[in-house]
């Protein structure tokens, strides 16, 4: 562990590739850290996260969107909505940033081993939820089956787009996407996720269901998964809010007793029932 | 001496109208000198109001902090009044408010207390230091009488009250819906006999005066909070994008926040004296402020928060301004 | 050694052996407020105080605190800063020492924080018992006293015409030797007149704060009215915050030239509504019910379930001094009589 958790290490840009354009394009970064020894050493599982910096401009907290069964880089997937979402836009390969982490906890994927999957994700909430899918496909025999249903407002705003095209081939892997708006050549579902949700109608037995997206977006999942007979330790969500330290230190992103960078992002819908405060 | 049952049954007739929301005055506090703000949403809670020479608060920050939190589906948004217990200084900021359209002169109930001065926390506390119950006071024409554990003191008036009430030329609300007992002339002027003697110290002695204050600033902001006049949305503190003020808490950002603050109330600041109350440390706030609004008065013959039609001083301008430092 | 005595007019001499080779922090006047701040000389200091409105906090956790240097840019660097220095606090107050036990658990927990920690580790603390508590301390309401020896190094108490000093850890005595020759050992009698001052100033705290079971009984009344009508006066300046020695909210910014920079650290409040803001403009604590509620809750809820200890010391300072006395003491007795 670094011995000063303020600081960052540097790292370099790879690859800039652009996944949505419009009001709130979203590109996905790959970066490689300069110092080859902290490359080789940083460990982490999916659904843990990293504060990105901008010198100069400052830090956000990221869900790592690559696997780390993907050797020698890492993947952060960012939307342009604020002052270093901005400037980290304007990024290129060889550009250096400053990544610290891995903060946060993690999907259980020893504990899950075995279990079938179903992933629900909308908009850029699909960034952790790749990380983990990226993982259980390269290890693939450890899990049952596999359901990956996703959403977005236009087929344009759909994140991923090759990586899906990839996944829909596979024939070990369901893959189910949706498009919130009618729209000429799209042959799949039209409807909202918690809806696609509804028609796709996972079993909930041996299941585990993982949701990320805007705030209504998985109110309604999770209604829709109870309806269906989730129970509350077999839902999953990441959420996020506004932070600053990512280490639990500076206060902000506290629900009740639990800071969402260091006990969270990942929560089961056990424990949120049973914590006080805003969220 | 106010009329205390008097002021509880209009606060109570005020609270019972449909279109009021709720009124806020003064009720006891929770220990010693202290008067608290209180809030009557229903007509028993008017029975808690009070009104003392302990009540030196400007309430008319309260209408102002008003919050829009999100609405269901269908909801209407709350758009009943709000009452406010004022005194003579207070008055004048809901009056400077309502020229800068910060607030609709129909959206708030003022009832007005004419005042015959208040008393400042700090020289009580000095004076009579370890209060822990509540004390009794009661105003006698020029002294204040202080009853502490049976004992009465009769202090002098102008021993105990702050700046403002030793120049205060606005004693009685000076716009109001209900008045509270009879009207009240003044025969004080404001004089700036503080800023004047001020004015004469040299450009280095001025400046290791306020480097000293300023030292001390650690920008909690309960000035700009507290101030009737600071409703910005955004303040310009807050802002990162571009970044006025840095963050950093040093002398020269303090600086920079001081003054600013100071220039963003010229012409505006009414002189309630509030940003001095509550600084946590002491920095002579009032003595900024006071400055402006002499060379305001000398230079444009404005006194802000007196008339509610005219245009702010800011916003308008005379052929006849002067123009002599403009070459 | 560890019970001792120091004449009163030797306590200037005291302050000399300790200037001659620390950083000595002592309580200075600047016109009537009292802060802690470095002296050189110890006429600069003054022991005329209840406590200082300034908490010592700021000397563990700078109000603003450089965590590294950098070169701006996507070509940039980092530097790393220097976190070493030695230094004593005079005439700290127990409960002050005993919020910097408290802030200890959060700097400490899962990852260290070196900047809070190698101050902690650098400093000594020389306690001054209060012999005349403030009107609002309630230090008692958490089983302490005005003349607690807990988390000091050394403790001051005055007892007349000397100061009995007591010394509780190996720093306060290496410390306490350097001027050995200006101590001398306490007798029985000293020991008691130190009973009877801690006994007159426990019996001078008047105001009580009942925090019995405060953490379950604050569970059931998340969401009562009561919290509307709390925040109802708050003007959401932050006062409160900045001026408690247990509160440690913390922003992070960078500021920088085109040519250089630092990231800094400085103090930050929950009070302001920023504080939670998203960057999609959604606020998870959009109205002062909410910020208030957060705040009593994070002393006494949230605190002790991840500590098990209140983050409350009863200094009385928020009380002193808030803007429209929001009293501490009475929000959270009320809000255990509060029937959910």
């Amino acid at each position: 562990m670094k011995e000063n958790p303020y600081e960052p290490w540097l790292a370099t840009v790879q690859e800039v590739r652009n996944e949505v354009g419009g009001q709130r394009p979203i590109k996905t970064f790959k970066l490689k850290f300069n110092d080859k020894k902290i490359q080789d050493n940083f460990t982490y599982v999916p659904g843990q996260c990293a504060m990105v910096s901008l010198l100069g401009m400052g830090e956000c907290f990221f869900a790592i969107s690559s696997s780390p069964t993907k050797k020698g880089f890492i993947e952060v997937s960012v939307m342009k909505l604020g002052k270093v979402t901005t400037a980290l836009h304007e990024l290129e390969p060889g550009d250096t940033v400053g990544v610290r982490g891995p903060y946060g906890n993690n999907f259980d994927v020893n504990g899950w081993k075995g279990k079938n999957l179903v992933f629900i994700g909308g908009g850029i909430g699909q960034a952790p939820l790749r990380s983990l899918i990226q993982y259980v496909v390269d290890k693939r025999k450890d899990y049952g089956k596999l359901d990956v249903i996703y959403g977005a407002r236009t087929s344009k705003d759909i994140s991923y787009k090759e990586e899906f095209a990839d996944l829909e081939k596979r024939k070990d892997v369901n893959v189910h996407l949706s498009i919130d708006v009618k729209e000429d050549g799209w042959k799949k579902f039209v409807g909202f996720v918690p809806d696609n949700l509804l028609k796709v109608k996972p079993i909930p037995k041996n299941s585990i269901a993982i949701t990320c997206g805007p705030p209504i977006m998985i109110k309604f999942v999770i209604q829709n998964l109870e309806k269906l007979g989730f129970t509350e330790d077999q839902i999953f969500t990441t959420l996020e809010m506004r932070m600053k330290c990512g280490i639990g230190k500076c206060g902000r992103c506290n629900i009740g007793n639990l800071y969402v960078c260091k006990d969270g992002p990942v929560f089961s819908y056990k424990q949120l029932k049973n914590i006080y405060g805003e969220r | 001496m106010v009329d205390e049952k008097e002021l509880r049954d209009l606060v109570k007739k005020t609270v019972k109208r449909d279109d009021v929301k709720y009124v806020v005055g003064y009720e006891k506090g929770t220990y010693g000198f202290q008067v608290t703000p209180c809030f009557a949403y229903k007509p028993e809670d008017a029975d808690k109001f009070v009104f003392s020479p302990l009540c030196v608060h400007n309430l008319v920050v309260f209408p102002m902090l008003e919050e829009k939190p999100p609405l269901r589906k269908g909801e209407q948004p709350d758009s009943r009044k709000v009452g406010v217990v004022v005194k003579g200084c207070d008055s004048r900021a809901i009056i400077q408010i309502i020229q800068e359209k910060g607030l609709d002169r129909d959206k708030v109930v003022i009832i007005g207390i004419p005042c015959t001065g208040v008393i400042d926390p700090k020289k009580i506390k000095a004076k009579f230091p370890g209060q822990v119950k509540n004390v009794e006071i009661k105003d006698d024409n020029d002294k204040f009488a202080i009853t502490i554990n049976g004992k009465t003191h009769n202090i002098a008036k102008d021993e105990l009250m702050p700046d403002k009430c030793l120049t205060c030329e606005y004693p009685t609300p000076v716009l109001y819906d209900i008045l509270i007992g009879k009207e009240i002339k003044s025969n004080k002027k404001e004089d700036y006999k503080k800023v004047t003697s001020f004015e004469k110290k040299s450009l280095k002695e001025k400046w290791q005066y306020w480097e000293k204050q300023f030292e001390k600033c650690i920008r909690c902001y309960a000035c700009r909070n507290s101030c009737p006049l600071c409703y910005c949305k955004e303040c310009m503190v807050d802002q990162l994008d571009p970044q006025w003020v840095r963050r950093t808490v040093d002398v020269s950002e303090n600086t920079a926040w001081n003054i600013m603050r100071a220039f963003h109330l010229a012409g505006r600041c009414i002189g309630c004296g509030q940003c001095e109350r509550v600084c946590p440390m002491d920095l002579p706030l009032m003595e900024l402020n006071k400055k402006i609004e002499k060379d305001i008065k000398e230079l444009f013959e404005y006194t802000p928060g007196i008339n509610a039609e005219e245009k702010p001083l800011l916003a308008m301008f005379k052929p006849d301004d002067p123009e002599d430092f403009i070459l | 050694m560890d019970k001792m005595i120091l004449a009163k007019n030797a306590l200037q001499k005291f302050i000399d052996e300790l200037l001659k080779k620390n950083k000595v922090y002592a309580p200075i006047k600047n016109d009537e407020t009292v802060l802690f701040e470095e002296i050189k000389k110890p006429s600069e200091m003054t022991l005329d105080y209840i406590n200082s409105e300034y908490p010592p906090k700021a000397l563990m956790l700078n109000q603003t605190e450089t965590l590294f240097k950098y070169i701006p840019g996507t070509k940039g660097k980092i530097e790393p800063v220097n976190m070493d220095e030695d230094k004593i606090i005079f005439g700290i107050r127990p409960c002050d020492a005993k919020s910097f036990a408290i802030l200890d658990h959060v700097f400490k927990s899962d990852f260290e924080d070196p900047y809070f920690l190698t101050k902690r580790k650098n400093t000594t603390l020389i306690g001054l018992s209060c012999i005349e508590p403030g009107v609002n301390c309630f230090c008692t309401s958490f089983d302490d006293s005005p003349a607690s020896s807990k988390d000091l190094d050394i403790l001051l108490t005055d007892i007349g015409d000397k100061y009995y000093v007591e010394v509780f850890t190996d720093k306060g005595r290496k410390l306490a030797n350097t001027a050995s020759k200006l101590f001398k050992p306490a007798t029985e009698s000293d020991a008691k007149k130190k009973k009877d001052a801690e006994k007159k100033a426990i019996d001078a705290i008047k105001r009580v704060q009942k925090t019995e079971n405060i953490a379950e009984k604050l569970d059931k009344i998340f969401d009562n009215k009561y919290w509307k009508e709390v925040a109802a006066k708050c003007v959401g300046c932050g006062t409160c915050t900045y001026l408690c020695p247990t509160c440690h909210c913390f922003d992070i910014q960078d500021e920088s030239t085109l040519t250089k920079g630092a990231r800094i650290r400085v103090w930050d409040t929950c009070m302001n509504p920023e504080y939670t803001l998203h960057a999609s403009g959604y606020n998870p604590r959009p109205a002062r019910t909410n910020r208030v509620r957060n705040r009593v809750y994070h002393k006494y809820n949230y605190y002790p379930k991840n500590f098990d200890v209140i983050a409350c010391v009863g200094c009385g300072r928020c009380i002193d001094l808030c803007p429209v006395n929001i009293d501490i003491i009475d929000v959270v007795t009320t809000a255990g009589e509060v029937k959910p």
